[in-house]
């Protein structure tokens, strides 16, 4: 039976275009409701998209950091690290001694320079550019960078102080830069040490000996605890979760919970009101899909009894307002896909003197695209699938004599 | 004629059709009726008096309400269309009705998006029919030739109607069924088409049933005309026609 389907096909086919004015009438109202709706998405996906992304794209946001200072230990240390949730952690000093005077022969002057430690992932530096690594190879902010006046591949004198034994001392150390961090990572003059670096200047202003570098001093540490952390989450979505979690073992945080909450709740709300707008659209358009399929049954008595009467098949009959039901879905997709498309235009275009650039307040991803026609399609085989048990239900006798 | 059972098409033994609204009753009743391969039939009548019934029922398109035997001698055998009706079985009768009927309505019944040629090749090309010129033949005995890729709205009524035949004769039907097949055009050009349908299912040697409210068109052409008779009732509620043959 298969001949007979094809054939209800082109007959559907050619009625289909035969009435064009009709057929248009019904594209346009699909793309009327369909278009709009698009546009809608398309301008709360933009902006809460581009919200979010700042959110994602800058890793300050997922830092949780500890108020006040405690004692974690290595092991503590490498537990959470094993969390999927968690992105990246190293441990932190105590601040005071933290810290490194730098000096360049180009630069000439003095630099007090914060150490940060770091590991190869920081969120905070850019990850196509080597790591600060060992006890040599350093990462130095941009703004430390200027004022040294140093660039990647440059070698730094650091210098470290320490009173020891009722004796002032002083050790220099080279350092080579392997990189200078994105001018928004880190505002202050800083440098990003590896954690073994950290240890080794914390262990020297603490009078222990550091073999590695042939500082001399009492015994090195044996079990050593930190003051603090640096934690990065996998995800803003994570840092609520990661902070309950932490509040429960005791361990006061501070995050940008808030904030991104703030955001989550509204891409909620709007995503609410998006899908209200949706659904009363989504209904509007089935039912007046469905209206107009449903219509052009009655008013295509005459031709579907004829086609009873010639001898097609109930499945057939049934083929036929489908068929023409897919066209319309098809092409008032693709119409409502054009509406969007300029609507989109002139909205960013209008829009662009005040955004960023690449930055889109209204925009699709391919996919959506795809999810729209296939609601179009779902909608539209619904109704035509009422439409055509009622085309089914024709009696040939009925329809033959109508004028 | 020869009257062997082997020869019968359509039988029918109390067969009813009653239909009932707003308190006025139609019924049409056949107590007996045997149609014979390759005859021709006149059913003769004033129109409501129910012949558009008894044809649709005999194209199997209209249920009977009632119904002791209605079977049809298709090629293959015997087919009980009683049974077909009582069992749903819609298909059944839809492929009886590709393979076996033809039907030519009072007015239209072509399909309006299809050009003459595509009209009169509808059944051909659902049962597969290879084409072998038959379209043109007919189109040429109609005098279609030149309308062969026009649409029915391009026509005239009188053209449409013998589109309406060449479609009915296309797929060489063993039966075709004519429904006041000329009663949209004027005396002249129907008794002018009816003679050249008439001639046309002769010569393809069709069984032709074919309903006329005039029997002046067609006495001589050579048609059994079927007796029936219509009553009313005195208060007009009830119309009942007994047909049988």
């Amino acid at each position: 039976m298969l001949r007979q389907k094809r054939q209800i096909l082109s007959l559907a086919t050619r009625d289909y275009f035969h009435e064009w004015q009709i057929s248009i009438c019904f594209v346009l109202a699909l793309a009327a409701v369909l278009g709009p709706m698009m546009v809608l998405f398309g301008l709360k996906f933009g902006i809460v998209g581009s919200m979010i992304e700042e959110l994602v794209e800058d890793p300050v946001k997922r830092e949780i950091r500890p108020v006040g200072s405690g004692h974690y230990d290595r092991v503590w240390m490498d537990k959470l690290h094993k969390r999927d949730d968690v992105a990246f952690i190293v441990p932190r000093i105590r601040s005071i001694a933290s810290s490194l005077s730098a000096q360049s022969e180009a630069g000439g002057r003095i630099l007090h320079l914060e150490v940060i430690p770091s590991a190869p992932g920081d969120p905070l530096l850019d990850a196509s550019l080597p790591a600060p690594d060992g006890l040599d190879k350093v990462v130095l902010s941009a703004s430390a960078a200027r004022k040294l006046q140093l660039s990647a591949g440059d070698t730094l004198e650091g210098s470290l102080v320490r009173t020891w034994q009722g004796r002032k001392e002083r050790v220099v150390l080279s350092l080579k830069i392997v990189a200078i961090a994105p001018a928004t990572a880190f505002r202050r003059d800083g440098l990003f040490a590896s954690v073994m670096l950290v240890e080794a200047l914390e262990d020297f202003r603490d009078g222990h000996a550091v073999p590695a570098l042939g500082w001399e001093g009492s015994p090195a540490v044996k079990e050593r605890t930190y003051t603090g952390f640096r934690l990065y989450a996998r995800s803003i979505y994570d840092v609520a979760a990661l902070e309950d979690s932490f509040e429960r073992s005791g361990i006061e945080v501070r995050t940008q919970a808030a904030d991104i909450e703030t955001v989550r709740r509204m891409d909620n709300t709007l995503s609410a009101i998006y899908w209200a707008i949706a659904l009363i659209g989504l209904g509007g358009f089935s039912l007046s899909l469905g209206a107009s399929l449903w219509a052009n049954v009655d008013r295509k008595r005459k031709e579907l009894s004829v086609l009873r009467l010639v001898g097609f098949r109930t499945g057939e009959i049934v083929l036929f307002p489908l068929v023409q039901g897919l066209y319309t879905g098809v092409f008032g997709w693709i119409l409502a896909c054009g509406i969007y498309l300029a609507a989109a235009w002139s909205i960013n275009a209008m829009l662009a003197p005040q955004l960023e650039k690449a930055q889109k307040i209204c925009r699709l991803l391919p996919e959506h695209y795809l999810i729209a026609l296939g609601i179009t399609l779902g909608a539209a085989l619904l109704a035509a699938i009422l439409a055509g048990m009622r085309a089914a239900r024709v009696e040939p006798s009925e329809g033959l004599r109508e004028l | 004629m020869r009257e062997s059972a082997s020869d019968i098409i359509y039988q029918l033994k109390n067969v009813a059709r009653v239909r009932e609204s707003n308190g006025y009753a139609f019924s049409l009743r056949v107590p007996s009726l045997r149609i014979q391969r390759g005859e021709k039939i006149a059913l003769i009548g004033e129109s409501g008096c129910g012949k558009s019934t008894l044809l649709d029922m005999l194209a199997f398109i209209l249920r009977p309400t009632e119904l002791e035997d209605f079977s049809f001698h298709a090629r293959g055998g015997r087919v009980d269309i009683g049974e077909a009706w009582s069992k749903r079985r819609r298909n059944r009768l839809a492929a009886l009705r590709k393979a076996h009927l033809g039907y030519v309505m009072q007015t239209g019944g072509l399909l309006p998006f299809l050009n003459v040629h595509d009209n009169i090749n509808l059944s051909r090309r659902m049962l597969g029919m290879e084409d072998d010129g038959t379209v043109r033949t007919l189109a040429r005995e109609l005098g279609l030739t030149r309308h062969l890729h026009k649409l029915p709205s391009a026509l005239s009524t009188g053209e449409r109607q013998r589109v309406a035949i060449g479609r009915a004769l296309a797929h060489r039907p063993a039966i075709v069924i004519a429904d006041e097949p000329t009663a949209s055009v004027d005396p002249f050009a129907a008794e002018k088409i009816m003679s050249l349908f008439i001639g046309m299912v002769e010569e393809m040697n069709i069984t032709v049933i074919v309903a006329s409210h005039a029997w002046r068109h067609i006495k001589q052409l050579g048609l059994r005309r079927l007796a029936h008779h219509t009553r009313k009732s005195p208060d007009g509620r009830m119309t009942e026609t007994v047909v049988s043959g």
